[in-house]
């Protein structure tokens, strides 16, 4: 390429640059509010002019919402559920996505994948009404379960972790261990799993994002108070008469930063499971 | 058949199945719980369709009267409709910006790439209910900080949220706003699997940056394009978290009820499990059939599936 | 590594059939096993003597919840060893509600409902049947609310305040005009002075508003007066009836009167009419006052203007009584502390000392007949000119005719509002708009049809007065 720019160069790097920028200042807007909001106290909140900064910042939101919406509670709930979802998701897509990768010659492979595949298209707008019934009749409504284990083996999972063994588990590697005496169940746990660490992480945070977010769901299967995770809590809040927006600010922000930093950490993570999606296609 | 011969039948069939029994353990949790959430809510809505049913009061089989109710439903017209309006306000922009976005973030020249990747992929991963509400405050008609600024440009307080008309472009502002980003990072994928060589050539070959971008890219980036187009389409339609918590379930009025929102609203605001289920089946079914039939007009089209 | 034997051909036509059986047999199980769990045997709540105690919740909405709070601590002095908490998250109460019924988890002990909804929950098994504790008071509330609350001889819920009817007016506008109250006796006499207002002030001021989206709302209350009813007993659909015939006669006269202003309800305009010239008069049920009087706090210059006289009846010696409103409180049948649950709905519905602090604190119009015989209610009222409006809103009341609720009683009123709305829109043709609407409803509720020529039976008044 021709080393030197011309102008006419530069002024579409600049404005490209400029768009770039107004855009993600525009994108990173809403969570400077949410951030600053969470210190403001309710008239605050409301001046105009906005205040672009707290002052002075209060840190009342989040002592009432401790107190008043078991924000504590709702947090441990949030990770016990998600994580449990998570793990479980990983440990039984990556245990069928190895199966498939690796017995071929198993009768009906081929159709029982096809199954799998086909299961995909299936819209939960369709079975969620008698998958909230089931849930009524295992007893399950108001508990963990309920929230860990709808979704956990999906076909999307399957297929993403299957995909992965078939193109970076050598057969051979499979043998060796067969040879040496390690069971089924040991070579997948002890050879296949080390190897997929790098799909376990982008399936592990697509799991996590959607468990974590989750509203309808949760807000259809919790029932009461100590059980609920922080998005029922956010929404339920956000009903009441006279809406305690500082509270709601900070409760938000509790929820919204283990993503936001998530995120930051395993951000090629994220992308990798996201772009994963075009892939199925 | 012999009982003898039944036997050995199945006696062949377990032996062919044992030696591979690990990968049917492996597998049978997908089944079981497929079974559970998947297969058994299937068949059970499929019955559904045909009942009255609250879930508490015995059940009443109805026939295809929930066919004909929904013929007749006004409301259900009216959420297709805003699910309609609500795609061709937002997807348009949503597309455009992102493959523009994608278009300079794939570019060389380009510094602090992670950084604007980053912030126009954050959206993607926070919980909606927490940002409807942060929109809520921004559109808030008195005190909105958008009004705020709009009014810097002489421009009136537009009342987002309140009136009837300007709900769904609320709830378009939201989805853009989320959406983008991850529409962006699908068409760069895209993007980057587009060999170099070719634009090399065309370069040489005397091509602008426009027509290299006309007759390379946009055709090679068409599959990608109509995956995230059929997403947006899917999404529209069953959004729920935006509608749920920004407008509060479709507000004011019906005029930003979507056809999510509605569905939920029949299935546990009126408990009417059955005709729920009807609307929900057949809505699906014709999804299924439109993607069928736009799949294979491409398939004739170009051949590239 | 040694050769896997092949499978055979049968093995995999078995293998495809036994799954298929398998899978099939295990829907048809667990479809047979999905009706809902059979409710709790014990879903009565027992009379005993026990002194009740425990921490109770109770769901309520707006107002009503503040009303409720503001009872708790007399409450929990009459009944030390109960703590009780009134929870008001708005948020999706309904569905919460029915959502913790259908799983019989998460249920609060004690629950608002609207008068209207009752019959729905009612019908779902789910309520506690409170006939051993509460049938004593059958006689200290409207038969025409008791009887909402009712389902086979057995009451489900208790009736909490009511919505009675009378017709808010401008004093000074009908001053003006030459309009006396006292001399509307009858539906044709207001429409009458409707006509006169419109005419002499030259078409600013309108009668009343009356929206085509406001329709069912009038048809409702003008059904009590004529004895139609769209459910009869039988719960059949009963509204094409020459009583239902006059209602709707005297909603089309209304409309083709040019005495109406076309102004939805509870919006800005149908507001602001309040305290200008706009609308002369607001047929309304008595928690219209708290709103009047609200926004008659932005105007605090003016002049009290306003007075209330009955609904006008149906014929010379009619009824000037209907209803429009209500809540109720309800104890799930889940609920593990019946005792202390019952113990809170006494308090504050069934003693005149829970009922008239509602009143006072909060507007909230007391259906326990006794409360209403209190010397409170022939205070004047300073808002009204000095009328004595709690009285006027009490007289008669137990002579409100009950509407026929039944489960589908929300959808049933959807439909007719739409009908009514489209109805007008076309100009109030002649016809059989009755038919066509109860077809509808029977196509779409699948109800049957009651059959032509039976006068639904609404319920004789009864009850002390």
């Amino acid at each position: 390429m021709n080393p030197s720019r011309t102008p006419q160069q530069l002024l579409v790097r600049g404005a490209a640059y400029i768009a770039l920028t107004a855009t993600a200042v525009l994108f990173l807007f809403p969570f400077y509010w949410l951030v600053i909001s969470a210190f403001k106290t309710q008239a605050q909140i409301f001046t105009l002019p906005p205040q672009w900064l707290p002052l002075p910042p209060t840190g009342a939101n989040f002592v009432d919402i401790y107190r008043e919406a078991n924000l504590l509670r709702a947090f441990l709930n949030s990770v016990l559920t998600t994580g449990g979802h998570v793990l479980l998701a990983l440990f039984l897509c990556s245990l069928a996505g190895y199966a498939f990768a690796k017995y071929p010659q198993a009768p009906g492979h081929a159709k029982l994948f096809n199954f799998v595949l086909g299961t995909m298209m299936i819209p939960g707008a369709v079975t969620l009404i008698p998958s909230f019934l089931v849930m009524v009749r295992l007893h399950w409504i108001d508990t963990y379960w309920a929230l860990i284990l709808p979704g956990a083996v999906g076909a999307f999972g399957i297929f993403w972790m299957r995909q992965y063994f078939h193109a970076n588990l050598p057969d051979e590697l499979i043998q060796a261990a067969r040879i040496d005496g390690c069971s089924e169940f040991g070579i997948y746990w002890r050879i296949a799993l080390p190897v997929a660490r790098p799909a376990l992480a982008a399936l592990g945070i697509l799991q996590l994002i959607g468990s974590w977010n989750n509203l309808m769901w949760a807000f259809l299967v919790l029932r009461t108070p100590g059980m609920f995770t922080l998005p029922v809590v956010i929404y339920l809040l956000n009903g009441e008469i006279r809406t305690p927006y500082g509270m709601l600010m900070a409760g938000g922000l509790l929820t919204t930063l283990p993503l936001v930093v998530a995120f930051l950490l395993f951000q090629r993570q994220f992308i990798a499971g996201v772009t994963a999606g075009a892939v199925k296609q | 058949m012999s009982r003898l011969s039944d036997r050995s039948t199945i006696g062949a069939w377990w032996a062919a199945i044992w030696p591979y029994r690990h990968f049917y353990l492996f597998i049978a949790p997908f089944f079981v719980l497929f079974a559970l959430f998947g297969l058994y809510p299937l068949v059970f809505s499929l019955y559904l369709s045909f009942v009255k049913w609250d879930g508490l009061t015995p059940m009443q089989w109805v026939g295809l009267s929930n066919f004909r109710t929904m013929l007749g439903d006004e409301v259900l017209r009216r959420a297709l409709w805003n699910t309609l309006v609500i795609g061709v306000l937002y997807i348009p922009p949503m597309l455009g910006l992102a493959f523009l976005f994608a278009q300079i973030l794939n570019a060389q020249w380009l510094k602090l790439k992670a950084f604007y990747r980053a912030a126009l992929f954050l959206p993607c991963v926070t919980p909606m209910v927490v940002i409807a509400i942060v929109f809520g405050l921004l559109f808030s008609s008195e005190k909105g900080v958008l009004n705020y600024a709009l009014g810097f440009l002489h421009i009136p307080g537009i009342p987002w949220l309140t009136s009837e008309q300007w709900s769904k472009v609320s709830v378009a502002i939201l989805v853009v706003w989320r959406w983008t980003g991850y529409n962006m990072i699908l068409m760069l994928a895209g993007l980057q699997g587009i060999p170099e060589d070719y634009y090399e050539a065309a370069a040489v070959d005397g091509a602008t940056a426009v027509q290299r971008m006309w007759c390379i890219t946009l055709p090679l980036l068409r599959p990608t394009v109509r995956f995230c187009l059929l997403l947006s389409l899917l999404g529209t339609l069953y959004m729920f978290d935006e509608i749920f918590v920004l407008t509060n379930g479709g507000g004011p009025g019906t005029s930003s009820l979507n056809f999510g929102m509605y569905l939920f609203n029949l299935s546990f605001g009126s408990f009417k499990f059955g005709y729920a289920s009807c609307v929900a089946y057949t809505i699906a079914i014709l999804v299924f059939i439109g993607t069928l039939i736009t799949n294979r007009i491409n398939r004739q089209r170009g051949g590239e599936a | 590594m040694s050769v896997r034997p092949r499978p055979s051909p049968t093995g995999m036509t078995r293998k495809r059939l036994s799954v298929a059986a398998l899978l099939g047999s295990a829907c048809v199980a667990l479809l047979a096993g999905c009706a809902p769990p059979a409710p709790t045997t014990d879903t009565a709540v027992p009379v005993t003597t026990a002194r009740p105690s425990g921490a109770i919740t109770i769901w309520s909405w707006n107002i009503a919840a503040k009303a409720l709070q503001g009872l708790v601590p007399a409450f929990e002095k009459r009944n030390p060893g109960v703590q009780a908490t009134v929870d008001m998250t708005g948020a999706r109460m309904s569905t919460r509600f029915m959502l913790a019924l259908t799983a019989g988890v998460g249920a609060p002990e004690v629950s608002q409902l609207q008068m209207t909804d009752a019959p729905r929950y009612i019908a779902t098994h789910r309520l506690a049947d409170l006939t051993a504790v509460a049938g004593k008071y059958r006689d200290r509330f409207p038969p025409a609310q008791w009887q909402s609350c009712e389902l086979n001889g057995h009451v489900y819920a208790i009736p909490w305040d009511t919505g009675p009817c009378a017709v808010f007016y401008k004093r000074d506008l009908f001053q003006r005009y030459g309009i006396d109250p006292a001399k509307i006796e009858t539906w044709d006499d207001y429409i009458q002075a409707g006509k006169t207002i419109v005419e002499k002030s030259g078409g600013k001021t309108r009668m009343l508003p009356l929206s085509t989206n406001d329709l069912e709302s009038m048809l409702e209350i003008l059904l009590q007066q004529t004895h139609g009813q769209i459910f009869d007993e039988q719960g059949r659909i009963a509204l094409d009836s020459p009583e239902a015939k006059q209602a709707l006669d005297i909603v089309r006269q209304l409309r083709q009167a040019g005495i109406c202003s076309d102004v939805a309800a509870y919006g800005q305009e149908w507001m602001a009419g309040f305290n200008d010239e706009s609308i002369a008069t607001y047929p309304g049920a008595v928690w219209l006052a708290g709103t009047i009087e609200d926004t008659a706090k932005d105007y605090p210059g003016k002049k009290t203007n306003w007075g209330v006289f009955r609904l006008p009846s149906i014929a010379p010696g009619g009824d000037h009584v209907a209803n429009s409103g209500g809540s109720v409180l309800v104890i799930p049948a889940s609920c593990t502390n019946k005792a202390a649950a019952w113990a809170f709905i006494e308090y504050a519905l069934c003693t005149q000392e829970g009922q008239l602090a509602q009143y006072h604190s909060s507007s909230l119009y007391p259906a326990y007949l006794p409360a209403l015989q209190s010397s409170t209610m022939d205070a004047p009222d300073p808002f009204f000119g000095g009328q004595p409006v709690g009285r006027l809103f009490a007289t008669d009341i137990t002579k409100i005719r009950r509407l026929n609720r039944t489960q589908d009683w929300g959808e049933a009123t959807t439909y007719l509002q739409q009908g009514l709305s489209e109805w007008a829109s076309r100009g109030m043709p002649e016809g059989d708009l009755l038919e066509a609407l109860a077809q509808k409803l029977h196509e779409r509720l699948d109800v049957p049809l009651a059959p032509a020529g039976t006068t639904p039976v609404a319920q004789a008044a009864g009850g002390t007065k």
